[in-house]
């Protein structure tokens, strides 16, 4: 009797073990299968899948229902903001621009479908707003620090030591005012300069400043572009590349613009970790004015190397309809997000189901 | 004490049962609703990629949620360069939940990739694949080309060593006792051989929430123990079912080398399959070289069955070269179609168990036969030999 109880409960509790490894070994197998949807890449695959597809198509959400993330951000709306401040006018004749400029460092952001990253901001978004002004004028940042670690801004561009946001450090819900004249003419990036820089540089708190001349430059569709890339793992290497902080943003939402109309874009490269940056233009050349510094251009070309804060302004116009790619030449980094469209459109010849008819490459 | 019987038993359930009351309460304390007392630290989520495949245009991935808390499967890599993908059934995974990721990719034959995936915090897990090739799609050319394989490295090599049968039973005891010891000796070293690599595997595949080691571990003593409980019933019983107590030893044996078999069958099946090596004939001749020595562990106990001549032994060793050898077919067939680390790690480890069980029967053999000690010249030579044979037949290998 107890022999063949011993043997009942050793031959079951054996059944149960292999059974529990066949599901632990197999589950897939043993899942019902669903009917499938066909997928297609824009890398040219196509599959039939019955589960869901992971590709880097941008959505901005901040429903705490549907997203963790806290920061809205539209790389669409941000490529054509310029914010000039609130302007008056001094005794003497001078423009006063003023900003208020909120640090935080608990934002979290959507960087790519479905993976979200504590970002540091000036007021909410990586990059912080673009700061305009023109040469001569009073620059006046009211800048708060609302994050729970010490943070500055510091601008490239000439002003007095105790406006350069290095020695000055703002605390915690500290406040510091920054004023100087703005100059000289082009671009600059600005950036927290707290310890460690590398980091607080990495996470976002960084932006653009554009000084333009008092004579201005010709009319053009204006728009900026900040190279950056994000290192999700922290082990000093970036993860993703972008313009404008987006992973492939304006590969999957091209950017509109018109045929023979001036197009000038204000390039800043932030990236760090990798020692050099680059942009590419196709079925183009462009103007390239270092730091836009000079009304003169100093190249003309279709590929221009940048390194660290390295910035400059490039102007060109499309003579012929059609998309455009604009991408980092070192292909990693477009591999990884570097990479966008123009979408060139003829509008003065109502021509635009001619130019749709031709999809090179499609 | 006949009286109170009844009431001494309700006793003794109750202070078994009591210990484990506490025990769920503790668990239930710890893990209950609103309980967030031990809510210290921050658990890191963690995936392991456990195989890849790479079929007509496209690589599939199949993953396994190995962390702590569930993970979403955010984006896939190839060669660190973001690919769009498909995730089946969905890319939320709960703990120990698989799914298989899906990448439409041209990728080139033998050349290396490293697969990535990104889950939703940004945290990249990747995995090396030496030289892609094409995931093996079960066809009868490719089901008879392991069978022929297992054949060669299983039962031929197993059917050489029986050959040594009349050799051995001609021998003096002393000699019989060199002879059983070399068996103990080689079959030690296999054992030993099988847990490398098990461990081996489970090191490369397998999370480390698996255990590893540990997992190694348990599944060889259950393995050992269950051969170990049947093995001696069987041979209690040898009479009634009409074998002789040398056949049945020498079943054991085999049936513990079959399961070794099996594993190896399963490594080289899954080597093939994953494109690890290159399967060259100088690996099947070192196998079949090395498994030889496998028959000759059978053959030994066999010498010294009395009645056992002309046909009828003829018979019985066939029979048992085929138990001892035929599994590295299946092994192989295994190994190369439905591969899985766990399972794999798993078999390997039963075959290491039931060595382990066959050497103490070889040791209880020698015992019966006089030497108590196992210190006499001829064994402890036989057991140093065995393990030299096999070391150098393994450098082949």
């Amino acid at each position: 009797m107890n022999k063949s109880r011993s043997k009942i409960i050793i031959t079951s509790i054996t059944v149960i073990i292999a059974m529990s490894a066949l599901y632990v070994a197999f589950p897939e197998s043993i899942n019902a299968q669903l009917e499938g949807n066909i997928f297609a890449t824009h890398t040219g695959g196509v599959i039939t899948t019955t589960g869901e597809v992971i590709d880097p198509v941008y959505t901005t959400t901040t429903d705490p229902e549907y997203t963790e993330a806290t920061v809205q951000f539209d790389p669409m709306e941000y490529l054509r903001e310029f914010n000039y401040g609130t302007a008056s006018t001094l005794p003497d004749g001078t423009t006063l621009r003023e900003f208020t400029i909120i640090a935080e460092d608990d934002q979290v952001m959507e960087i790519s479908p479905g993976i979200f990253f504590n970002v540091w901001t000036f007021n909410g978004t990586v990059p912080g707003p673009t700061i305009r002004s023109t040469e001569g004028d009073l620059v006046r940042i009211n800048f708060i620090n609302n994050g729970s670690k010490s943070h500055t801004m510091h601008f490239h561009g000439i002003h007095p030591a105790e406006m350069d946001g290095v020695f000055e450090i703002v605390g915690p819900g500290g406040k510091f005012t920054y004023e100087f004249e703005a100059g000289p003419v082009g671009i600059h990036p600005y950036h927290c300069h707290v310890m460690p820089l590398e980091e607080h540089i990495v996470r976002g708190l960084y932006g653009v400043y554009i000084v333009d001349p008092k004579e201005g430059r010709p009319a053009a569709d204006e728009m900026v572009m900040v190279l950056n890339g994000l290192d999700m793992d922290f082990d000093g290497e970036n993860n993703f590349y972008a313009a404008n902080t987006i992973p492939f943003y304006y590969q999957n939402n091209p950017i509109q613009i018109n045929v023979d109309e001036l197009i000038r874009i204000y390039v800043l490269n932030m990236v760090e970790f990798d020692p050099i940056n680059n942009l590419h233009l196709h079925g183009n050349l462009y103007n390239y004015y270092p730091t836009g510094t000079s009304l003169v251009p100093s190249f003309y070309t279709d590929m221009i190397t940048l390194s660290q804060t390295e910035r400059g302004i490039i102007e060109f116009e499309y003579k012929y309809p059609g998309k455009y790619l604009f991408h980092a030449h070192k292909v990693e980094f477009s591999e990884k997000g570097w990479v966008g469209i123009f979408q060139v459109n003829d509008n003065s010849q109502q021509d635009e189901k001619s130019a749709e008819k031709v999809e090179y490459g499609s | 004490m006949e009286v109170s019987g009844k009431q001494s038993k309700g006793k003794l359930i109750a202070s078994g049962i009591i210990p484990f009351a506490f025990l769920v309460l503790l668990i239930v304390y710890i893990f209950g609703p609103g309980s967030d007392v031990l809510d210290l630290g921050v658990p890191l989520p963690e995936i392991t990629i456990e195989k890849v495949d790479f079929v007509d245009s496209e690589i599939q991935v199949t993953v396994r949620n190995t962390g702590p808390i569930p993970v979403e499967i955010a984006m896939a890599d190839i060669n660190d360069r973001i690919q769009p993908a498909a995730v089946e059934p969905d890319k939320f995974l709960e703990r120990y939940e698989t799914a298989l990721v899906r990448i439409p990719f041209v990728w080139n034959e033998a050349e290396p990739y490293i697969i990535g995936l990104t889950i939703e915090d940004g945290t990249r897990f990747e995995k090396e694949i030496e030289a892609a090739a094409p995931a093996l799609e079960p066809s009868l050319e490719l089901v008879g080309f392991f069978a022929l394989i297992g054949t060669y490295v299983g039962i031929i090599p197993v059917m050489i060593g029986l050959l040594w049968l009349p050799f051995i039973k001609k021998i003096s005891k002393q000699k019989y006792h060199f002879f059983l010891a070399l068996t103990a000796g080689l079959l030690f070293f296999l054992a030993i051989d099988s847990i490398e690599e098990a461990i081996d595997v489970s090191d490369e595949s397998l999370a480390g929430s698996f255990n590893g080691t540990l997992l190694v571990t348990t599944v060889i003593v259950l393995s050992f123990l269950g051969l170990y409980y049947t093995g001696n019933k069987l041979v209690k019983r040898a009479d009634s079912l009409k074998i002789s107590k040398p056949v049945a030893i020498a079943l054991m044996i085999s049936i513990g080398i079959g399961l070794h078999n099996f594993g190896e069958g399963l490594a080289i099946g899954a080597a093939v399959g994953l494109g690890s090596i290159a399967f060259s004939t100088f690996l099947i001749v070192g196998f079949a070289l090395h498994n030889t020595t496998e028959g000759i562990a059978i053959a030994a106990p066999m010498s010294r069955g009395k009645g056992l001549v002309g046909k009828a032994i003829i018979g019985k060793l066939v029979a048992l070269g085929l138990i001892a050898g035929s599994p590295a077919i299946f092994g192989a067939w295994v190994g190369s179609f439905v591969y899985s680390p766990f399972t794999s790690v798993i078999f390997l480890a039963i075959g290491a168990g039931a060595i382990f069980q066959v050497i103490v029967v070889i040791m209880k053999w020698i015992r019966n036969e006089g030497d108590k000690n196992f210190s006499s010249a001829a064994v402890v030579a036989g057991f140093a030999a065995g393990m030299l044979v096999m070391y150098l037949t393994s450098i082949l290998v």
